[in-house]
């Protein structure tokens, strides 16, 4: 197999080869990573998280299957293929829109491109095609990890259902094209959108446009998969008051295509699959069409424009926030998650997992009107925002904004590292915990009683400062200028291991709570019990940063690297 | 006094400098030579306390630097060879941050900064990102940051990269003024011409070692060389540059 894609590759041009290789690797952002980094390690598992999500789905079908007689086994599969089909297709949508986002831009040839390459007897088609090439390959393989053993499983479940072998063969059929369709889908409409604003704003305005854009794509991303009614049944879709919906969004659309290459279709319902072909249709001209047009256009604007863009006119006001050092650390770091593009979107994916809570949760509540209780319901979204918020930061602060210069906060250190700490506690608090205590506030004052309100904004609170402790051991860094050490860190095991444990932690304090909130003394022990616990992290941290020294991590000082273009070992020689 | 007494850094056992001693005075400019990998930037950065010595000690002001690591570096300047800068600041951005982390009394330092950034002619694009920057505005930047706390050590490493001509010119003369208002200047340059006139005593670096250290006057007398560049040639300059250049005008037309 290996022998065969080197064959296949090694029969394409030199320049695409190497242009595509450049390309790939800058999907990841070099300088976030760790100098010992394992980048293919880290790959392998991103691509093991999205497996194993996808042997949640199969668990989820074959579960219940196991306990079941055949008649009862016909009858669930029958019940259950829609739903099904429809989450996988919403998580494909997903996880195009969570890499469309993340490499955002990566397709249109950048500033560094242009002055590259332009002076190089290289083709701007080789250039678009190997772009295309190298987004094409990591979309690619992502939703062929998140597919592999849903497709397999699926194809064999729901397809008996129509007619054996055939049947198998032409379920797999459909739903390999469906989610190549809806991958497609999801990214060519960003191509188009990104390439439709490129050409028509000035480069300084679509800069400040595209970031304000990624964002909203990324709300848009989150906000679907987790509002989107997950009951579709042929009655549901013809129903007046889900219409409007059903019309707006394409995973239905997608389904209703599925459906129809299966041969499961209602005919009323064809109509909906009219709308993807033609979306589709569209999404892939328009991606085409801005592609082209700014591998033609766009590329001479772009070497004419100035390199000196002139700051933000009106009022530069910096505000002091205690200490010097203190007022320098928090403004580096706000101004490090809002002005670099990379922070910006992975805390921006933690945050919208908050507001997309508070959405759902809200959404649940609005018909109950105003006085509704605290219940399990309205406290666990709270501390599950407040995990996301921290923990979310916390991961966000690890990857460096810019690891060379770092040097200045090494030769300016003239206070003692709890100092560096101090403030590090500050940032945690007004970036992560603040927001999400303000949202919850939100949700919660204008429909519940004052007083359970009040109850539980307090230990919300208190539970937020001990997030902020525990994300804080072990830190001897100041934001933003360590590096991440993906492929050392086990993600797939430690993102499951911290959800099982985070949840039953949470649910447990919030079962309490919920007692605890109509009793008096009940609740006075939470408090002093959470009070202590915050406490007792916050001296730890306080006494080991005494004796700590702060770490800043530097790239090597000369560091060679290789394309690889031949077999010879490559060299990485350090001064 | 800066003073380095056997200095050493060695990496995966090789050394980069080796047995490194030398002196720095107040009042005086010393110049730190030698060729590119002769160990001048590993020194520079052991000085400022970036890496850590192998073996060796550096005083400063008759104390070892690491007895207070802390009062060093308030009184130290250091402008790095490479303009490395938090891109995503501007210029007042970067410069308040940097005062601020050196806890220097705000009023005072905003004064400082505006003065520096109007002198060095960047006053019109101090809220630009550092992105935009040109190599030597980024060095300009560099250099603000280096002196506005007044440090009594001034290290710099190649000041002089990207530099017009006239900025060139107040520098050499910045540098000058700065020793003879009594600060211990340690120089490093490629730029002899620039050293000749600025330093009056210098020290040449070659393969980790020092090759001299002394006055550029007694190093023409003693050697006979008229030229520090000449002095330098026989020091540490160990191919023939005729024959380089002629062997690589050979190589591309081969």
């Amino acid at each position: 197999m290996h022998k065969a894609i080197r064959t296949l590759t090694e029969k394409l041009p030199l320049d695409f080869r190497v242009l595509c290789r450049q390309f790939l690797l800058r999907v990841i952002d070099l300088e976030s990573l760790s100098i010992q980094a394992d980048v293919v390690g880290f790959l392998g598992q991103f691509a093991g998280v999205l497996i194993i999500i996808s042997f949640v789905f199969v668990l989820r079908l074959v579960y219940p299957i196991l306990f079941m007689d055949d008649a009862h086994t016909l009858a669930f599969l029958r019940e259950i293929t829609w739903p099904m089909e429809q989450l996988l297709i919403t998580t494909t949508f997903l996880l195009t829109g969570l890499i469309a986002v993340a490499s955002w831009d990566a397709t249109f040839p950048d500033r560094r491109d242009i002055m590259v390459l332009a002076p190089l007897p290289i083709k701007s088609r080789t250039i678009l095609i190997a772009k295309v090439s190298a987004s094409a390959t990591v979309l690619g393989l992502a939703v062929l990890a998140l597919n592999l053993p849903t497709c397999l499983v699926f194809s064999a479940l729901f397809g008996s259902l129509h007619g054996g072998g055939l049947g198998v063969a032409r379920y797999f059929f459909a739903y390999c094209f469906t989610m190549i369709a809806a991958s497609g889908f999801v990214y060519f409409t960003v191509l188009t959108v990104q390439g439709m604003t490129t050409l028509l704003f000035p480069r300084r305005i679509f800069l400040r446009l595209s970031a304000i854009l990624q964002l909203a794509a990324f709300g848009l991303f989150i906000s679907v998969y987790f509002l989107e009614p997950s009951t579709p049944t042929t009655a549901a879709f013809t129903r007046g008051d889900n219409a409007w919906f059903v019309e707006c969004s394409p995973p239905y659309w997608l389904l209703a295509v599925m459906n129809q290459l299966n041969g499961t279709l209602p005919p009323e319902l064809n109509w909906l699959a009219m709308r993807a072909w033609i979306g589709l249709g569209v999404s892939i001209t328009g991606a085409a069409l801005s592609l082209l047009l700014c591998y033609v256009g766009t590329m001479k604007r772009t070497v004419e424009e100035p390199d000196l863009v002139p700051g933000a006119g009106g009022l530069h006001w910096t505000p002091r926030l205690g200490s010097s050092l203190r007022t320098a650390l928090v403004l580096f770091s706000v101004r490090s998650l809002t002005r670099s593009r990379q922070h910006r979107v992975t805390f921006a994916f933690f945050f919208s997992i908050v507001l997309a809570i508070a959405l759902s949760t809200l959404r649940g509540e609005l018909p109950l009107g105003r006085h509704i209780p605290l219940s399990m319901d309205f406290l666990v979204p709270t501390f599950v925002m407040m995990g996301f918020g921290a923990f979310g930061l916390r991961s966000v602060v690890a990857l460096p904004i810019s690891l060379t210069a770092n040097w200045v906060l090494r030769t300016t250190q003239v206070c003692p590292p709890e100092k560096y700490i101090a403030a590090s506690r500050l940032t945690m608090f007004l970036l992560a915990i603040l927001p999400v205590w303000l949202i919850a506030a939100a949700l919660a004052i204008p429909l519940r009683p004052a007083s359970l309100v009040a109850g539980h904004l307090l230990v919300l609170g208190l539970f937020g400062s001990v997030l902020v402790e525990l994300c804080l051991l072990g830190f001897y860094k100041v934001p933003f200028t360590c590096s991440y050490l993906p492929g050392k860190l086990n993600i797939h095991v430690v993102f499951w291991g911290m959800f099982v444990v985070y949840m039953t932690v949470v649910v447990s304090i919030a079962e309490y709570e919920n007692h605890a909130l109509r009793d008096p003394h009940e609740f006075s022990v939470l408090v002093v019990l959470l009070a202590m616990v915050g406490a007792m992290l916050w001296t730890l941290n306080r006494h080991r940063t005494k004796h700590a020294v702060l770490y800043f991590e530097e790239l090597p000082e000369v560091q060679i690297t290789t394309l690889g273009l031949i077999s010879i070992p490559s060299p990485r020689t350090r001064e | 006094m800066l003073e380095l007494r056997r200095v050493a850094k060695h990496f995966s056992g090789i050394p980069a400098v080796d047995d490194v001693s030398f002196s720095a005075r107040p009042g005086e400019v010393t110049g730190y030579l030698g060729p590119n990998g002769s160990g001048k930037s590993t020194t520079m950065k052991m000085i400022t306390g970036l890496i850590e010595m192998t073996y060796g000690h550096i005083w400063f002001q008759g104390k070892p630097i690491e007895d207070d690591l802390i009062a060093y570096k308030r009184r130290m300047g250091y402008v790095p060879e490479e303009p490395y800068l938090y891109n995503h600041l501007s210029a007042v951005e970067y410069l308040t941050m940097v005062a601020q982390l050196r806890d220097l009394p705000g009023r005072q330092s905003s004064e400082c900064i505006d003065g520096l950034l109007r002198l060095l002619a960047l006053h019109d694009d101090r809220h630009a990102s550092i992105s935009g920057y040109s190599k030597g505005m980024r060095q300009k930047v560099l250099i603000a940051a280096a002196l506005m706390h007044n440090p009594d050590l001034v290290l710099l490493d190649e000041p002089f990269s990207g530099l017009d001509v006239g900025t060139a010119m107040v520098l050499r003369s910045l540098i000058q003024e700065l020793a003879a208002r009594g600060k211990v200047v340690l120089f490093s340059s490629h730029e002899l011409d620039t050293v000749e006139r600025v330093c009056a005593h210098v020290v040449i670096l070659h393969h980790g070692k020092i090759v001299a250290d002394d006055s550029i006057e007694r190093l023409r007398s003693l050697m006979a060389l008229p030229t520090l560049e000449a002095i330098f040639s026989q020091l540490a300059v160990e191919q023939d540059t005729g024959l380089t250049a002629r062997q690589l005008a050979d190589l591309i037309h081969a």
